[in-house]
Parts: structure tokens; C-alpha cells; sequence
């Protein structure tokens, strides 16, 4: 039993089940557990994976193929999530694996004394349970990917060598791993094999599509991208070029190799238009290049989808330029370009589905095919009602119960509350599938934003946190919250609502528009790549600018502020950020540099901003927003001399700092407000409330007598004039000089 | 075993809130918490040092943190933006191998002291719930609050990593303290939101409406007293809640306290100034 075809059969009989069990800390083992279940079904494998965190350990005894992946923690401690499961595998009622084949991937840090120690005990405890260890564990230093590459490809051979019975079948391994390594396999057959050869699309005559699916079936997808719409969009069509029987390689545009577009057959574009009808900052330089590249895409077959929005001017600018560039390059025009407006996803997924269709259809020597069109389009359609679109594993979670309300406001009555419904929903079902079904069998009247899971507009609040639904769980939200678990889902604040969920985005796009954060490139150096000269910039910068422009939703980042509700003139965190990565780009000329600084440092910019704190704690997106605030700020503070109420705040806090060690109020009240401020305080009953500790109890007999009665209250404590020093005052001084001599 | 700690007071209560100075010392003795006095340690520098030089700010809270380190002990603080602040600065340093040896060479030049990045800081309301226990703090209860109250939290704090065992986005230590204390926790949005300290100064007017937000929304659910584990966000809601309600037109009048002389005062210390809390509870409103 060792031709491929009794590989195939084998494969393909019986009980083909495994189980993946992840206990993760960091989130590694849970990636690597991902990246199994995907690979597994190459193998012929069906993976499910499991958290190990609320994982039915009496279950185990049924499975026949179980593969663990775990990571220690602290002093070789089990991670949070496997602790409960760990604590119930040494109990008295484990159960007996005598049927259960399986293997273990260790992850850990051998700076740590008890590297790897939980997958040690996974590995012993198995093997004590009655479990048939097939390959032997793997311990992973923290670059774990090496050796666990060379484990899964291994562990996999021998769970796939146990047949459809459950036994191990060792004479199996070795044609098993053979037949993956020369291309075989039942997953790869069903993704880029003939038809013939895939049992998900019978209807399909395989021998006409037979020849196109030979050789090359390479598809480069090229992205240029500002929100991150058509990055994401990219993705998509790279998990669907699948079911065409490509391969697909997708591309950011930033640092693109222009020469090598000359060898590619199939290139489909994702474009969004920035500004007045400019390239995304990604783009730009690839597309300066291809302008004066000549005629190197004589084999090459291409389509456009370009994102724009068409309350600008210059809508979709960006990709009718890339359609027509590509074309005087030479390149064939497979399908006809499609302009997107915001609401992008229905006209991209149906440009999406001619576009591959016909350039799947594009053979080996690079000729199109247009007969077999409708073919290969029956072919991809088959292969996805058969499931097999879906490579990416489905991580099961148990259900959860919870209570979710919903923000509800109707705009024709003006009636606005919360809707509760008690839910039992599977933990690994986001947000957006929640307000789905709830919608569905609820109550039909309920709106919100729906659309793709990235979608930046989609935001809503869930309990304080800002989210986009359709990418945040309902396990991450209610983790450690038991039954009584509640969310609470609201429109975010900083819009109008119009109706339920739904906020009204126009305010923003406002602000937007009049900061006019657009890309005004300047002269820089340039070096020659390939035949043309392009602009180079330095790596490091590149990828900070690249990694610092990475926001999810601008719109959803715009409302982590706290100050936004209440100053509507103020740009808000999404427009500083933007225009702070835009003003440290190296390319931009030095008018627009300075045109950025002074839209920063007006009075609705950065110094609108009253507390980044409320921003940082929003998650890595709140966080990197914040750094660049706090950037742009100290600049804006720097640009001004340190003057005004914002620049002497910051500069007197410091000074009292240096002074004392501590903070003096008296010193900030007296110089940052001076005496209209002060004036103003005492006027409304600040100063009084100061000076007296209107509702606070002081010390003074006076003071508490004071406090019998209703506000302002009368003379009570009074803060220090002259704070005393902290111990060794000294050392603070003379960090002080070392660092800035400023103060 | 009492609990050691290192005892940071925070910004402002050696001047604008003495009264944090007055009860954080009988409110941790009750609790069995022992504190160290850290007598060295400067302002945290509020986020507002960083706005002049990040790096500055680094090295003061570096010089802070070695000092606690130096005596074995974590650091507890009343205040939530010296605990966010310090906690901020001392991942940075954790993180950037680079920054912590930059940092250790100012240290060493100038006050003969190096950080291991190995003490860790902690708010009071995350050590009582996660080291003292919430039963251990009920025992110690001997005047129980009979209010409504609403705690507040504010942003500082509530950053991953920085809240203890508690949820950033939807914290409860501050329920559990004001239920174990006596009181009837109230239900609100607000009390993680920011009420615009570090503006107050300077954009006053956005700073006093957030404020104003804060204050309505507890009295609209009910609360009859405010308990703050924020100082600085204290300030405002205590002394500009009058300018606040009229500048934003909203409700503000209600008494606002710090958590720790809701400790304080619920443990038996200074009765006068709970009873004259009480009678500001009846009184004072719109």
C-alpha cells in the first residue's frame, strides 16, 4: 500500500478526526494550534481545535488523534488556560486513553529554570492516562518556529498513518510523508489538483480544466492601502484564489520589486484613493516607478479594483491610474476594472469572482483560456459549497450564557434604552454574530452597521471597550465572568446616533476634511531599482511609519477620546495621529511639514486634547495613538516656546518638580492662569472650595464647622506655598541638569 | 504577616488633599498593611513631565522605583495616576533592554542606584481585593455607609496590566469595596471616563462639561456620595463641581470622597468627620 492512490484512499476512509488542544499565555500556542489545524487537512486530517479552557476532558477518551501544543509560564507554571484542564487530568476521574494517539509541542524559554515544564507534564501525564505517544515531544526554545515546523510535519504523518478505525497503521508514515512531500495529499488535491481529482466538484468535466491547472498557478495580488480596506480585501481574494486552483501570493506595494511584476502571469490590484485623488502613501513610489518602467508586462494578465469614495472629487483616481499604467506597461486586461464607493464589499466580491474566474483560466504559458471560463467558475462555486474554502480551522469554544443589552433609539419617537436578552451563544462567535442572530430571531427592527469583519465603520462600545464586532469574541469580553456574565452594547460616543447602533459618521469625515491631512510629496534622494529611478528611504523609518499608520478604524479611534463629545470642534486622536505619521514621513515636502505643525498646534488640535489616558488604555491601537500624541505634542509645546497655558502647565510642573521633588499647585495656579483665571475661580466658587475643603474634611475645628453648612464653604486649609523637599532632594537635581538644562 | 509595602502618597496629597495624608496610614493599619515610607520619591510627574521629556520622566520615576527596590518591597499608592504612571514607565523600562541601561547609568551617575525593573506597583484598591481579601476588609467594618454610592475609577488605572486582577473596561473592585463597606454600589458608565485632569488648566471649558458628565450621570443613578480612587480627579469633582454645573447645566452637587477616607472613616477613625459626611450627604444637592 504505497502508490499514491492507495495513499489517497487511505486518507480519505473512515473517522478522520484530530484534535488540537492549545494552552497559551501569549497567544503562541494558540497560533501555532491554527496553523496545524490548517496544514492538517493536506493530510486528510479533519481538525478540530480546542481551548484548553473549558475543554470536556472526559471527551478525550474518544479521540483517536490528539495533538497538544503548550506553553509554560512563570516558574513552570501551567498558563491560564490550562490550569482547570491540567488540575482535572490528575484527578481521580481522568479518564483512560488507551484509544487516544498523540503527541506533544512544548513551548518555552530556556532562560527560565522550568523550560517547557508544562508540556513536559502533558507528554507524562498522557502516556500515563493509557495515550500512545507517535512521535516523540518536541521541548520549543522562544524561536519556536524552526522545531515545530519539523514536529508538526512529523506528528502529522504518523496521526494521519492511524486509519479510519483508530488503529496505527506505522507501514503508513513513511508513503504518507512521501506522497505530502511530491505534492499529494488529500487537501492540496482538493485545492490546486484537477477536478478530477476533487470529489467537491464532480459536475465539473475535469479534463478540459485539467490542462490549465498544470505548472504555474501563481496569482500576485498587490495592495495599496491607507485605512487598510483594501489590504484586507487582499486577503480575501488570496484565501478564495484557492478555489480557483491558484496560488496566491498577496503584496504590499510599499518596497515592491517593480522588476519582478515582468515574470508574473496573473496580477490582480486592490487600490484605495487618498486625498485629492492621490496614491496611499504605500503605493505612491511603486506607482512613480511604473510610469516610466516601458513595456514589461508583454505576458502578464491584470485587473483593478479600486476603492475610492465618491463624495471627493477625484473618486477611485488611484486605481484608474494603476488600470491604465498597468495596461501601457503592456499587461492584458483580464476583466474590466470596478470602482468601489465606501460601501465597498458587494461590487468588490462581484468584481472578485469575474476577476478570478477568468484569470484562473490563464495556463501555464500565460494565454487566457476564455472558454473554460464558466467552467472554472463552477469549479470554484462547487468547491465552496463543499466547505473546502474554508482552510483556516474553526477554534470551537463552549457556549456561554450571558445577558446582552442593546442600546436602542428610535429617531421618529425619540424614545431611547436598553433591550436585554438572556443568550446562549457558542464563546468563539463574535460580537457581529451575536447583534446577527439577535437580529434574526428578536427582534428584526434592530440596527447596526453590519459588513465584513474589519470593516472600520462597524464600531461599537461592549462594555467601556471599543470594538469592531465582527473581530473581537465573546469569550475575550466575558472571560472570567461565569454565568453571570452581561454585556452591555452601545453606539460609541463620540457621533450622533441615528438609530440604535448606527452613528452618524459625517461629523469626522468633517473634521477630516478640513485638516486636509493629504500626502504633498517633496524632492528626495532616489536609487535605481531595476530599469527607474525611485525614492529610497531608510528601512527602520519605513517600517515605523508603516506600523504606526496601522489603524483598524480611524473612526473607532476618533472616539477613545474623552474629550471629543465635548468639544466638536476638536480634530480628535485618529487626525493627529494621521497627520503626526504624515509630518515624520521623510517624502513630504518641508510647506507641507510645516503646514501639519501649525494644524497641530491650533487650538483644535493636539492642545485640545484634555487626558491621553483615556486613548492609551484602548488596546495597542489606543496605545500607539497615544505615543504619537504625546510626540506631536511635545513638539506643538516645543514650537511655541513653551508659552500659552498649555506650554507653561507643562513647563512649571516640571520646574516645581525640579524644585521640590513635588508637585506645587499654588506655583501652576498663579503662572498658568494668572490673574483672569484666578479671577475666575474665585468668582465661581472654586478658590473658596479650595481654600475651604468644601466637601472634604480638614483638619482644622473651623474648617469642620464649615462643612455643617451648604457651599462655599469659609477659610479652612490652605496649599503649601513652599513645598519641602523629598530626601535627598539633590539626586533629583542633578538628573535634572544631566537630562535637560532646561529647567 | 502584615503586608509590607512601600508607600508612595502620591501628587497632591501633601497640599490640595491632606486628607488622603490623614487617612491612608489608619485605613492600611486596619487592614493590616504595613507601610514603608518611600521619603525620597518625587511627583510620578502626572504624564505632564513627559509632555516636556519623556526620558526625564523615565529616569525620576526610575529613581522612585529603585528606591523601592532597594528595601525589597513593592510600591502601594492611593493615587491612580502614580500608580498607572509609575507602572508605564516601569514596563517601558522592562521592555527596552536599551532605555533600562540608559536609564541605570543616570541613576548610577547621580544617586548611586540601579533598577532591576523587578518591584512592581500597586494601587490600594488592588491590594485590598487581591492580597487583604474582601472578607478580611468587611471584618474590619465598624461604621457601615447606608448610601448609595458610585465609585469611580477614571483612566489612569485602568490600563492592561495596571488594574490588578480587576477588568480594565468593566471593573468591580471599587463595587466590592463600597458592598463590603456598608454602602449600595450604584450601576454607572462613567467611571472609568476621564474628567479632563491634566486640561484643567488649560482647557478648562471641555474639562469641566467631561466633568460635569461624570458627576450627572452618578447623581441620575442614584448616588448620594461619589467615592474616588483618582486624587487628582478628585480635585475636580470636588472643588470645580460647582463651576462644572454651571458652565455644562447639569446636576453636579454631590459630596465626593477619596476611597481612602471611605476606608478610614468605615474602619472607626475620625467619627466627627463622618458624621459631618453624613450630614453633607443629606444636605448637599440640586
Amino acid at each position: 500500500m504505497s502508490d499514491a492512490a492507495d495513499v489517497s484512499a487511505f486518507l480519505t476512509d473512515g473517522d478522520r478526526s484530530l484534535h488540537i488542544l492549545f494552552g497559551s499565555q501569549s497567544g503562541n500556542s494558540e497560533d501555532l494550534a491554527a496553523k496545524i489545524g490548517k496544514k492538517s487537512a493536506t493530510y486528510g486530517l479533519e481538525a478540530t481545535i480546542h481551548d484548553m479552557d473549558g475543554f470536556d476532558l472526559a471527551s478525550l477518551s474518544g479521540m483517536s488523534r490528539v495533538l497538544i501544543v503548550c506553553s509554560t509560564w512563570g516558574e513552570g507554571e501551567q498558563p491560564d488556560n490550562a490550569e482547570d484542564l491540567w488540575q482535572a487530568a490528575n484527578s481521580e476521574g481522568a479518564p483512560n486513553l488507551d484509544k487516544t494517539h498523540f503527541s506533544v509541542c512544548a513551548l518555552g524559554d530556556t532562560s527560565y529554570e522550568f523550560f517547557c515544564e508544562s508540556g513536559k507534564q502533558w507528554d507524562t501525564r498522557f502516556a500515563e492516562l493509557g495515550g500512545t505517544r507517535l512521535v516523540d515531544r518536541v521541548d520549543c526554545d522562544v524561536d519556536y518556529e524552526p522545531p515545530a515546523a519539523v514536529w508538526m510535519d512529523s506528528a502529522l504523518s504518523h496521526m494521519a498513518a492511524v486509519d479510519g478505525t483508530g488503529a496505527f497503521q506505522s507501514a503508513m508514515v513513511e508513503p504518507i510523508a512521501t506522497a505530502i512531500a511530491s505534492g499529494g495529499g488529500v487537501g492540496q488535491q482538493t485545492k490546486a489538483a484537477p477536478p478530477s481529482a476533487t470529489a467537491s466538484a464532480p459536475s465539473v468535466d475535469a479534463g478540459e480544466l485539467q490542462e490549465i491547472m498544470e505548472g504555474d498557478r501563481d496569482l500576485h495580488i498587490l495592495f495599496g492601502s491607507q485605512s487598510g480596506n483594501a489590504e484586507g480585501l487582499c486577503a480575501l481574494i488570496a484565501k478564495k484564489a484557492a478555489d480557483y486552483g491558484l496560488v496566491g501570493h498577496v503584496h504590499d506595494m510599499d518596497g515592491f520589486d517593480l522588476a519582478s511584476m515582468s515574470g508574473m502571469k496573473r496580477i490582480l490590484i486592490a487600490c484605495s484613493t487618498w486625498g485629492e485623488g492621490e496614491q496611499p502613501d504605500n503605493a505612491e513610489a511603486l506607482y512613480q516607478a511604473a510610469t516610466g518602467a516601458g513595456k514589461i508586462l508583454t505576458n502578464t494578465h491584470f485587473s483593478v479594483c479600486a476603492l475610492g469614495d465618491t463624495s471627493y472629487e477625484f473618486f477611485c483616481q488611484s486605481g484608474k491610474e494603476w488600470d491604465q499604467v498597468l495596461e501601457t506597461m503592456g499587461g492584458t486586461r483580464i476583466s474590466d476594472r470596478v470602482d468601489c464607493d465606501v460601501d465597498y464589499d458587494s461590487p468588490a466580491a462581484t468584481w472578485m469572482a469575474e476577476a478570478l474566474s477568468r484569470i484562473a483560466c490563464v495556463d501555464d504559458s500565460g494565454t487566457f483560456n476564455d472558454e473554460l471560463v464558466e467552467q472554472m467558475a463552477q469549479f470554484a462555486a462547487g468547491d465552496s459549497a463543499s466547505g473546502a474554502s474554508g482552510d483556516v480551522a474553526t477554534v470551537s469554544m463552549p457556549e456561554i450564557q450571558l445577558e446582552a443589552s442593546v442600546f436602542r433609539y428610535d429617531a421618529d419617537t425619540g424614545q431611547s434604552g436598553m433591550d436585554t436578552w438572556a443568550c446562549t451563544i457558542p464563546g468563539h462567535y463574535s460580537i457581529m454574530d451575536l447583534l446577527r442572530s439577535l437580529k434574526a430571531t428578536q427582534d428584526g427592527s434592530l440596527t447596526f452597521r453590519d459588513g465584513a469583519e474589519n470593516d472600520p465603520t462597524t464600531g461599537v462600545c461592549v462594555n467601556g471597550r471599543l470594538v469592531l464586532p465582527g473581530m473581537t469574541r465573546l469569550c475575550d469580553l466575558v472571560r472570567d465572568k461565569g454565568s453571570g456574565a452581561k454585556l452591555r452594547i452601545e453606539p460609541i460616543a463620540a457621533y450622533d446616533v441615528i438609530r440604535d447602533l448606527v452613528v452618524d459618521y459625517s461629523s469626522y469625515d468633517n473634521l477630516r476634511a478640513n485638516s486636509k491631512p493629504w500626502f504633498v510629496g517633496g524632492h528626495r534622494e532616489g536609487s535605481y531599482v531595476g530599469k527607474v529611478v525611485i525614492g529610497s528611504m531608510d528601512a527602520v523609518v519605513a517600517t515605523e511609519l508603516h506600523a504606526s499608520n496601522e489603524i483598524a478604524s480611524p473612526q473607532l479611534l476618533h472616539a477613545a477620546s474623552d474629550s471629543v463629545p465635548y468639544n466638536r470642534s476638536y480634530i480628535g486622536p485618529a487626525m493627529i495621529t494621521h497627520l503626526w505619521n504624515r509630518s515624520c514621513d521623510p517624502r513630504i515636502s518641508d510647506k507641507s511639514r510645516t503646514a501639519i505643525i501649525e494644524c497641530l498646534a491650533a487650538t483644535n488640535g493636539i492642545k485640545a486634547e484634555t487626558d491621553f489616558a483615556s486613548i492609551h488604555r484602548q488596546g495597542n491601537f489606543g496605545a500607539n495613538a497615544a505615543k504619537s500624541m504625546l510626540d506631536a505634542k511635545t513638539a506643538v509645546l516645543s514650537h511655541d516656546g513653551y508659552n500659552g497655558r498649555h506650554g507653561k502647565h507643562v513647563w512649571w510642573y516640571t520646574w516645581s518638580i525640579k524644585s521640590s521633588g513635588k508637585v506645587n499647585e499654588t506655583t501652576l495656579y498663579r503662572t498658568v492662569l494668572g490673574p483672569m483665571g484666578l479671577l475666575s475661580n474665585a468668582l465661581s466658587g472654586v478658590s473658596a472650595r479650595m481654600i475651604g475643603g468644601f466637601t472634604r474634611t480638614g483638619r482644622p475645628m473651623f474648617n469642620e464647622l464649615l462643612g455643617m453648612v451648604a457651599p462655599p464653604a469659609g477659610i479652612g486649609k490652605m496649599p503649601k506655598q513652599f513645598n519641602s523637599p523629598v530626601a535627598n532632594h539633590h539626586e533629583v537635581v542633578s538628573i535634572f541638569n544631566e537630562m535637560d538644562g532646561r529647567f | 504577616m502584615p503586608l509590607r509595602y512601600a508607600y508612595h502618597p502620591g501628587n497632591v496629597a501633601h497640599s490640595n488633599a491632606m486628607e488622603v495624608a490623614d487617612t491612608m496610614p489608619l485605613a492600611a493599619e486596619s487592614l493590616g498593611i504595613e507601610l514603608v515610607e518611600l521619603e525620597g520619591a518625587t511627583s510620578c510627574g502626572a504624564g505632564i513631565i513627559r509632555q516636556a521629556n519623556a526620558d526625564l520622566q523615565v529616569a525620576l520615576n526610575a529613581r522612585t522605583l529603585a528606591q523601592a527596590e532597594a528595601l525589597g518591597l513593592d510600591i502601594i499608592t492611593p493615587c491612580a495616576t502614580t500608580a498607572a504612571t509609575l507602572h508605564e514607565d516601569l514596563t517601558a523600562l522592562r521592555n527596552d533592554s536599551k532605555l533600562m541601561a540608559k536609564t541605570n547609568a543616570v541613576l548610577e551617575r547621580n544617586c548611586e542606584l540601579s533598577l532591576t525593573g523587578e518591584v512592581n506597583v500597586h494601587h490600594l484598591l488592588h491590594v485590598i481585593v487581591d492580597e487583604v481579601g474582601i472578607e478580611k476588609l468587611a471584618q474590619a467594618v465598624k461604621n457601615p455607609f447606608g448610601f448609595n454610592i458610585a465609585g469611580y475609577y477614571g483612566p489612569n488605572m485602568q490600563q492592561e496590566g495596571a488594574c490588578g486582577g480587576d477588568d480594565v473596561f468593566d471593573p468591580d473592585y471599587l463595587e466590592r469595596v463600597i458592598s463590603a463597606m456598608g454602602g449600595t454600589p450604584v450601576e454607572w458608565s462613567s467611571r472609568t471616563h476621564s474628567v479632563g485632569v491634566p486640561g484643567i488648566f488649560s482647557e478648562e471649558n471641555t474639562v469641566l462639561k467631561q466633568t460635569a458628565a461624570v458627576l450627572a450621570d452618578a447623581k441620575t443613578e442614584g448616588a448620594e456620595l461619589v467615592v474616588s480612587a483618582c486624587n487628582l480627579s478628585h480635585m475636580l469633582m470636588d472643588v470645580y463641581q460647582g463651576k462644572a454645573g454651571k458652565v455644562s447645566g447639569e446636576a453636579t452637587k454631590v459630596p465626593v470622597i477619596h476611597l481612602t477616607e471611605l476606608l478610614a472613616f468605615g474602619f472607626g477613625h475620625y467619627v466627627d468627620r463622618l458624621a459631618q459626611l453624613r450630614t453633607r450627604v443629606m444636605i448637599i444637592g440640586d
